[in-house]
């Protein structure tokens, strides 16, 4: 899979959408901004991200996901094992995952309390 | 009983004919739980919970009630979501639940599943401090549910009087109902490798649009799909064959490969939640309205069957 014209306008080119997976530093808050899917392809790239996420100093992350379209339920499990494994007042504020994501984790991580999920 | 028998999991079927069979056979049931403290969970269709709930009077404040037509419209989650969801909160004391997966209305396509989930209830439970009554509907189910039931329970409750069963045979129901499955008329089919997962994804949820599922629906078919398209390449043998087709009111989404499915029990377990692997095949069983599988040495095959709404 080409990982070309996924940087620019996202919606611009007729093809079908990138099965890839692009993960930034946000500019204006801490944290990281993903675009693209989480599958078995792309786990290695979420799960570095959720790494450097885990390392962080921050009290809260924040992991923008506006521009993902699929997270599967093994992405899923990899962003709760992160969330369990943070120290005590760190916490991930997920922002416009895909529907999938929430109801995976209401599904399997319903007290889930260091993951905060917003918007979409 | 008067066998020498250790094992705590106890699994009566209870045979019944008409409503005060019904009650008879239950309500003493959920009374002598609540009696002595222990927790009390019935799943059971509508109308039957209808009749305990009408007959239980103060009682029903001590019991956790679901339409099993709801909670197990799948059979392959009533164990992990329904019966180890109930018990396993409740682990340091017996627990008693009313399980009837096999209602007079299930399919010929849903049964031989029913069946399987009958079976399998032995060995998930095995040395666990719980009993499970399962109703049968006498005067309506047919009389091969009524043979299975001897099969897959140990002991029958009928006319009353409480024995053991002498056909009990757990693991051969379970191989008895692995049958191939019946082929569709027509269907739309990818062939895939870990490069078309993603592809393999997106073709079944624009299959199953054009079939006129929408919304949450769609999401379904794009989780089951990802969860069973990945396991044909990580375990399966690297590659697969995905299939969509429109059957009635539902869409089916049929994955195939060359793996082995051994263990029965696959997705039907609760995952501990501190563990990364072994939610693929539970959200499969959780998300589909039915989960039809045949496996062999030549490969196996996964249908799921969605409903609209």
């Amino acid at each position: 899979m080409g990982s070309s014209g996924e940087a620019g306008a996202p919606s611009a080119s007729p093809g079908p959408p990138t099965s890839a997976l692009r993960v930034l530093p946000l500019t204006d808050r801490p944290g990281w901004q993903a675009a693209g899917e989480v599958s078995l392809i792309t786990r290695p790239a979420w799960e570095q991200a959720l790494c450097h996420l885990a390392r962080s100093d921050e009290e809260t992350c924040h992991l923008e996901l506006s521009a993902v379209t699929f997270v599967d339920v093994a992405g899923v499990s990899a962003l709760a094992m992160t969330a369990q494994g943070l120290p005590q007042g760190r916490r991930i504020v997920i922002e416009e995952p895909p529907a999938t994501l929430r109801r995976v984790l209401d599904l399997f991580w319903p007290d889930l309390l260091t993951v905060e999920v917003i918007g979409r | 009983m008067t066998e020498l028998s250790t094992e705590p999991f106890v699994h009566p079927a209870l045979f019944y004919q008409g409503e005060e069979e019904y009650l008879q056979g239950t309500v003493p049931f959920i009374r002598d739980g609540v009696k002595a403290g222990e927790p009390v969970a019935v799943a059971v269709p509508g109308p039957n919970l209808a009749l305990l709930k009408a007959a239980l009077g103060e009682d029903v404040a001590k019991v956790k009630f679901l339409d099993m037509t709801e909670a197990g419209r799948n059979p392959g989650r009533i164990i992990p979501r329904v019966l180890r969801a109930f018990a396993d909160t409740h682990r340091q004391t017996r627990v008693r639940i009313i399980g009837e997966p096999i209602w007079a209305g299930r399919s010929t396509v849903e049964y031989p599943a029913c069946v399987q989930h009958e079976a399998l209830i032995n060995p998930a439970f095995q040395g666990r401090d719980v009993t499970i009554l399962c109703p049968y509907d006498a005067d309506r189910l047919d009389e091969q549910a009524l043979t299975d039931a001897h099969a897959t329970h140990p002991v029958i409750i009928s006319g009353g009087r409480e024995r053991p069963s002498t056909a009990y045979a757990p693991e051969h129901v379970v191989d008895r109902y692995n049958q191939p499955l019946e082929q569709p008329a027509a269907a739309e089919e990818l062939v895939f490798q870990a490069g078309q997962l993603p592809a393999a994804r997106r073709f079944a949820v624009e299959q199953a649009a054009r079939c006129g599922l929408s919304g949450v629906r769609l999401e379904d078919v794009a989780l089951i799909v990802a969860e069973l398209t990945t396991n044909s390449v990580v375990h399966g043998g690297g590659s697969g064959t995905l299939r969509v087709w429109a059957d009635d009111s539902q869409v089916v989404c049929e994955v195939r490969d060359h793996g082995y499915l051994g263990d029965p029990l696959a997705g039907r377990r609760p995952p501990a939640g501190d563990k990364l692997g072994g939610r693929g095949l539970l959200l499969v069983h959780t998300l589909a309205d039915l989960v039809r599988i045949h496996t062999g040495t030549e490969g196996t095959t996964v249908r799921c069957y969605i409903s609209h709404h």
